[in-house]
């Protein structure tokens, strides 16, 4: 086994070859690994290609890029518009687009931003999707929401932020809705501890957890 | 005689010293041998190889043969492997920082020998090692990348953590969506029939005033036009707007109250 300074001081040579005219580098083996972890940089080499900075080095994480921001936001606005029209189908497709776009982010862009947005997003389309009734889809979203962004967060200095206890409604309203009482007393349960009973949303929480809990109690 | 007599404590000494000198020598070697045989806390870091090999394909192709010079590495290639380097350490870092503190705990409570514990030792001391090559490779492929590197790797392991995430949200859709589809396909056969009104019975038990009621009517018209496919409104309206004035007729309110709600909730319906 190698010693301490040795495992430094060495690596294990491996057979890469780089073409010469499109910079791809490539491989002879069948390791599955190391052909995943190429791939992996041929496609890192063609994100940071494209990049406008200096020697094309990933920018630090602030500040952002605004260009995808705006464009994301702008989707986002005219998918709340959508809402307001009624035009649900529309705005799952817009904020499909939207959804897509911030998931494209680059990875070295701040993942705080990505999670608020992406929470906002899939919030909004789970909304969306009870809107026109789809319920599976919408619990879905509300958990991908969720995912991104769970309980009231702590700004940097201390400042609280908004939990995501609509997301939680959501996900609630389409448990009951597809008849799953018993699900939705759990996930009702989970949300009031994590987002507490303050406030509208709170208080929205509280009173889907007696129907749902009615309901239990009705059919045991 | 004295000269004897002062000889005995000195070899006395002497060989209390020198065993006591040899037994930790021998100790010790021992303990870093075995520290040597020890095996590496983590697997072959695959992206640090392919690094290093990047840049020393660049010197063999330099030394070997100058013909070949069309094999020299990119620095935008090297960056790249440097970068996805970076994020390899980061995920190690992370694996280090969250295990020791659990590995401490129960090496205190005896469940784990002690080897584990210093091939995670070692393993953080390496990484150590390891992160400043890094920052001082980056800083000579680029100036001041050292600084950013590593915040830029961060991010994207983060990133990726939350991408696995939602995929794995996303995956349990398809199986969810099949059972519930299988479900309602069940209830609806049961409830064939019985299940076309929900929206209209709790207008019908409320029923506080005809003003209020035309307007219950036109939102459960709205809501079953929306909830019906909403791409053509003007096809969907018909079924709709029946199925207010049904429900007005059978709370058994007056024939012109009826009458009169249909006619509000039709003049909704055309503002919309």
């Amino acid at each position: 086994m190698a010693s301490t300074d040795d495992a430094l001081e060495t690596y294990t040579h491996l057979p890469l070859h780089i073409d010469p005219q499109t910079k791809q580098v490539s491989i002879l083996s069948s390791d599955k690994a190391l052909q995943d972890a190429v791939a992996k940089i041929n496609h890192l080499h063609s994100a940071l290609k494209s990049l406008e900075t200096p020697n094309n080095v990933p920018p630090p994480p602030l500040p952002v890029n605004p260009k995808r921001s705006g464009n994301i936001q702008k989707l986002r606005e005219s998918a709340t518009a959508s809402v307001r029209k009624g035009q649900y189908a529309d705005a799952i497709r817009l904020l499909g687009v939207a959804i897509d776009m911030a998931a494209a982010r680059p990875g070295w862009e701040p993942m705080g931003l990505a999670r608020e947005e992406l929470a906002l997003m899939y919030q909004s389309r789970a909304a969306a999707n009870t809107g026109v009734q789809n319920w599976v889809e919408g619990l879905k979203d509300a958990e991908c929401s969720l995912e991104c962004k769970r309980g009231p967060s702590n700004g940097p200095n201390g400042e609280k932020g908004p939990g995501n206890a609509r997301a939680y409604l959501v996900g609630g309203k389409c448990l009951m809705e597809m008849g799953r009482w018993a699900d939705a007393v759990q996930w009702l349960e989970g949300a009031i501890e994590t987002e507490g009973k303050d406030g509208d949303d709170g208080r929205e929480l509280v009173r889907q957890l007696t129907e749902a809990r009615n309901h239990v109690e009705g059919k045991a | 005689m004295e000269y004897l007599s002062l000889l005995i404590p000195i070899a006395y000494l002497g060989i209390l010293i020198g065993s006591m000198a040899t037994f930790s020598h021998l100790y010790r070697q021992r303990q870093v041998n075995s520290k040597l045989r020890l095996a590496p806390y983590f697997g072959p870091h695959t992206t640090r190889n392919i690094y290093l090999s990047l840049l020393h394909l660049q010197d063999q192709a330099d030394s070997s043969s100058s013909s070949t010079g069309t094999t020299k590495v990119p620095d935008s290639v090297l960056r790249a492997a440097l970068l996805a380097r970076a994020v390899e350490d980061i995920q190690r870092i992370m694996e280090v920082r969250t295990r020791k503190p659990a590995l401490t705990q129960l090496l205190q409570r005896g469940v784990v020998g002690d080897e584990i514990f210093q091939r995670l030792t070692r393993a953080e001391q390496e990484m150590e090692i390891e992160l400043k090559d890094v920052v001082a490779e980056a800083n000579a492929l680029a100036p001041n990348w050292g600084q950013t590197i590593f915040q830029s790797a961060n991010e994207m392991v983060q990133n990726k953590v939350l991408r696995d995430k939602l995929d794995a949200v996303k995956a349990t859709l398809p199986v969810e969506k099949a059972a519930w589809d299988a479900q309602r396909e069940k209830s609806r056969r049961e409830l064939l029939g019985v299940d076309s009104d929900p929206v209209a019975v709790p207008v019908a038990q409320s029923a506080p005033g005809q003003l209020s009621l035309a307007e219950q009517a036109a939102r459960a018209a709205a809501m079953s036009a929306v909830t019906s496919s909403d791409d053509d409104g003007v096809i969907v309206e018909s079924p709709g707007s029946g199925q207010p004035t049904a429900s007005t007729a059978r709370t058994g309110g007056t024939g012109a109250g009826a009458g009169a709600g249909g006619g509000k909730h039709k003049k909704k319906k055309g503002k919309r």
